[in-house]
């Protein structure tokens, strides 16, 4: 490789640095928040000759914004159990949407069916667990608690926790695992984004993504976890 | 070309073989540079996006990368992939093998915390009587340490601590905030020092060796760099003993080529070397390589609040900053039940405080998120781990990778020495915390698993007796004099300092020596 080649590379990281190769801080981010924003990177010198013969700019709208999704991973009961349990963690406040104006509980649906098999049962034990803890209390499904009642079936599990140190107890941990994902997922749609754009005036929070680096086509690449059941439900 | 034999052959372009390219080319010897993966030009491969545009809204994909915790789904394709690159371990024994095969490797993104290890760490053993001495001290590498804050420009401030220890730094004059100050004082009344934290600035934002090493080389002229080669082995010249050949595959292409070299300098990370080094079965006559791996403790610690800065009054004078708790137990005194120590990043926050502190749901925790916003203040360990013979690596003949090479096996685990400091360092945290006037909100025990500080060291290390050691104390291999290791292999303890100054100032040690060996003809 040539030496000019690589200077230019090396340069153009130089100049931007600090927004592209976004060198962490010590103390770990949180899993569920993206990077903090970084500044824009300005165009370098040999840049503003290509600028002209770029595409014209298409604004992308992500799938979710229009579209329905129709495979369930969770069984329907399971999958109402989730809603309810959504919607008691992270109503939608004065300002922000909650969890089912979000989406979350289809895209944990799809989260989790396409996951480890580990995550996947412990989603499902704890979300029976859950319904059958609601019927032996409460006489009544989790999809149809009062919130009040739903109060008594969480509060003895919640815990505080930090970053890859979720509870161990299983319940404990699907509770607890669940509530994160939970708001993660709700925190990081497209909803909440645009609430936040609406309320704060700031920049849209965004993080720096990494492209695949001349990916080795050879090679298949990893699959994504496991592919939903063959089973499909429609709604 | 292909009868040409290359002066020396470095293999790893991160830290190590920056310095070692830097150094040798700036002597006027010509290198050819080797290295796993591609150059991420950061035009061509990032983009700004929102979660919620990326396929998994911002959760890591499921299944990917289970072993890199630092791992999300914007950064994920940074990461070398577990199922290109495989490694094994007993599944009771966790091991996180983080791994960056961009040019620069982990350069590109390490934390940029820079320490000088100290005599405690070079004389362990002459300090406690446990595992070995390093066959260098502080007074040996302190030249060099020097000039790499110079090059890295470390900012940080003398603290005169024989266990931290002072070096060239750019001064770090910044006062204290209030909650900082009173963090102090608490740990004055107990003994523990907390001192200004040590960083590299590096140039433009970024602490490199693509942008602080690398150029100085290209800029002789006397650097060859090739990205995208995957080495398979060294092999060894049968009359003479010395190595000289190494051959590679394209990564892209898996067309297998080799080069010859006069000498050749092992950089390809801890881990990664001494895998090329097993797979080769070279240079290892003490039977000690593989053995002697150790990393450091992270993961316990503390989440505070500081109630003066609750319910909207957190200002910069109050809130803000950090700090760095040195090893101090085991230093004038003996720790009940473990040997070495430990120290604790200290930070202060006036950003949103996470959910996960506080057991709470819906409107009520949104009420606590917002009564406790900007009053954080944490604690975290960096803890030393013992170096035993028993942890080790070693070749894995069923599990090979993407280009049929061995798979490396990891053998490791943290013992009650670990343990027992971790659970000194959160129990101090709490005590200095509450005597602060703080109100602890979360805490955790458990070490996250071995690995995941990403400061492997050791299993090529150095020593001055050839049965007990595999490098001499200048990176120079016992058994042939033409093979350099400079990366983190060659450590003998790793203390709790994170391990970039050290590895930066040993290969530039280790590189002008070989040249001056070069020069008289020695190697």
């Amino acid at each position: 490789m040539r030496r000019r080649d690589f200077v230019k590379a090396v340069v153009a990281a130089s100049v931007s640095a600090r927004t592209m190769l976004g060198q962490q801080a010590a103390t770990p981010v949180a899993p569920s928040t993206p990077p903090p924003t970084p500044a824009a990177p300005g165009p370098v010198p040999w840049m503003r000759g290509l600028m002209e013969v770029k595409p014209l700019s298409m604004t992308p709208i992500v799938p979710d914004a229009v579209a329905q999704t129709n495979a369930h991973f969770f069984i329907d009961r399971q999958m109402a159990t989730l809603r309810r349990l959504s919607e008691i963690l992270l109503p939608p406040s004065k300002d922000y949407p909650g969890a089912i104006e979000a989406g979350t509980p289809k895209f944990l649906d799809f989260l989790i069916g396409v996951s480890p098999s580990d995550r996947q049962q412990m989603y499902q034990s704890g979300l029976d667990r859950l319904d059958a803890e609601s019927h032996q209390h409460f006489g009544v499904s989790f999809a149809n608690v009062q919130p009040a009642q739903a109060d008594q079936l969480l509060r003895p599990w919640l815990r505080t926790w930090m970053t890859d140190h979720p509870p161990t107890e299983p319940y404990a941990h699907f509770i607890n695992v669940a509530h994160s994902d939970i708001r993660t997922a709700t925190i990081n749609s497209q909803a909440w984004s645009e609430a936040a754009s609406a309320t704060s005036q700031n920049e849209p929070d965004v993080g720096l993504y990494w492209f695949p680096v001349e990916p080795d086509l050879y090679r298949e690449g990893p699959a994504p976890g496991r592919r939903p059941t063959p089973q499909k439900r429609y709604s | 070309m292909a009868e040409e034999i290359v002066d020396v052959l470095i293999i790893g372009s991160g830290h190590s073989g920056g310095m070692a390219a830097k150094v040798l080319t700036e002597q006027g010897i010509s290198c050819l540079m080797l290295n796993a993966g591609p150059i991420a030009d950061v035009h061509k491969d990032t983009e700004l996006k929102p979660a919620y545009a990326l396929p998994f809204r911002g959760f890591k994909q499921p299944g990917l990368l289970p072993h890199v915790f630092q791992s999300n789904e914007f950064n994920a394709n940074t990461w070398v992939d577990e199922q290109e690159v495989p490694y094994t371990y007993d599944p009771k024994q966790p091991y996180n093998w983080v791994r960056v095969r961009l040019f620069g490797g982990r350069s590109l993104f390490w934390s940029r915390q820079s320490f000088r290890l100290s005599d405690y760490e070079f004389k362990g053993k002459s300090h406690d009587g446990f595992g070995d001495d390093w066959p260098i001290g502080l007074a040996d590498l302190s030249p060099y340490y020097s000039r790499v804050e110079a090059i890295f420009r470390v900012r940080g401030r003398a603290e005169g601590l024989p266990q931290y220890p002072d070096g060239n730094f750019v001064l770090d004059d910044s006062p204290w905030s209030g909650c900082m100050q009173r963090f102090i004082a608490a740990g004055k009344q107990a003994g523990v020092p907390v001192c200004k934290a040590r960083s590299s600035m590096g140039v433009d934002g970024l602490a490199s060796s693509v942008n602080l090493l690398l150029p100085d080389a290209f800029a002789t002229g006397k650097l060859k760099a090739i990205p995208n080669v995957v080495v398979r082995e060294l092999s060894v010249d049968k009359n003479t003993g010395l190595v000289n050949q190494v051959h590679f595959v394209d990564r892209l292409s898996r067309r297998e080529m080799s080069v010859r070299a006069r000498v050749v300098v092992l950089a390809a990370g801890t881990l990664e070397s001494t895998r090329l080094l097993l797979n080769s079965k070279l240079a290892n006559s003490s039977g000690v390589m593989g053995h002697y791996l150790i990393d450091q403790v992270y993961g316990p610690g503390i989440v505070c609040s500081v109630p003066e800065a609750r319910d909207g009054k957190a200002t910069p004078e109050l809130m803000g900053g950090n700090a760095l708790i040195p090893r101090f137990r085991n230093i004038d005194t003996k720790a009940k039940n473990f040997i070495r120590g430990y120290a604790l990043n200290v930070s202060s926050s006036t950003r949103p405080m996470d959910p996960r502190n506080f057991a709470a749901y819906g409107e009520d925790l949104q009420k606590k998120l917002d009564s406790y916003s900007g009053s954080g203040f944490s604690l975290g360990i960096m803890g030393e781990v013992l170096a035993h013979y028993e942890h080790c690596v070693s070749i894995d003949k069923n599990v090979v990778d993407a280009w049929g090479i061995p798979a490396l096996h990891i053998d490791t685990k943290y013992t009650d020495n670990e343990f027992n400091m971790a659970r000194d360092a959160v129990d101090t945290s709490v005590a200095l915390a509450e005597a602060a006037g703080f109100e602890v909100l979360s805490k955790n025990y458990d070490p996250n698993p071995p690995g995941y500080s990403i400061h492997e060291l050791g299993t090529c290390r150095m020593g001055d007796n050839p049965k007990t050691s595999v490098l001499n104390k200048w990176g120079q291999s016992h058994d042939m004099k033409n093979l350099f290791v400079v990366d983190g292999s060659s450590f003998v303890s790793a203390g709790w300092q994170n391990p970039t100054m050290t590895i930066v100032a040993l290969a530039m040690r280790s590189s002008e020596y070989l040249a001056d060996q070069m020069r008289r003809g020695n190697v």
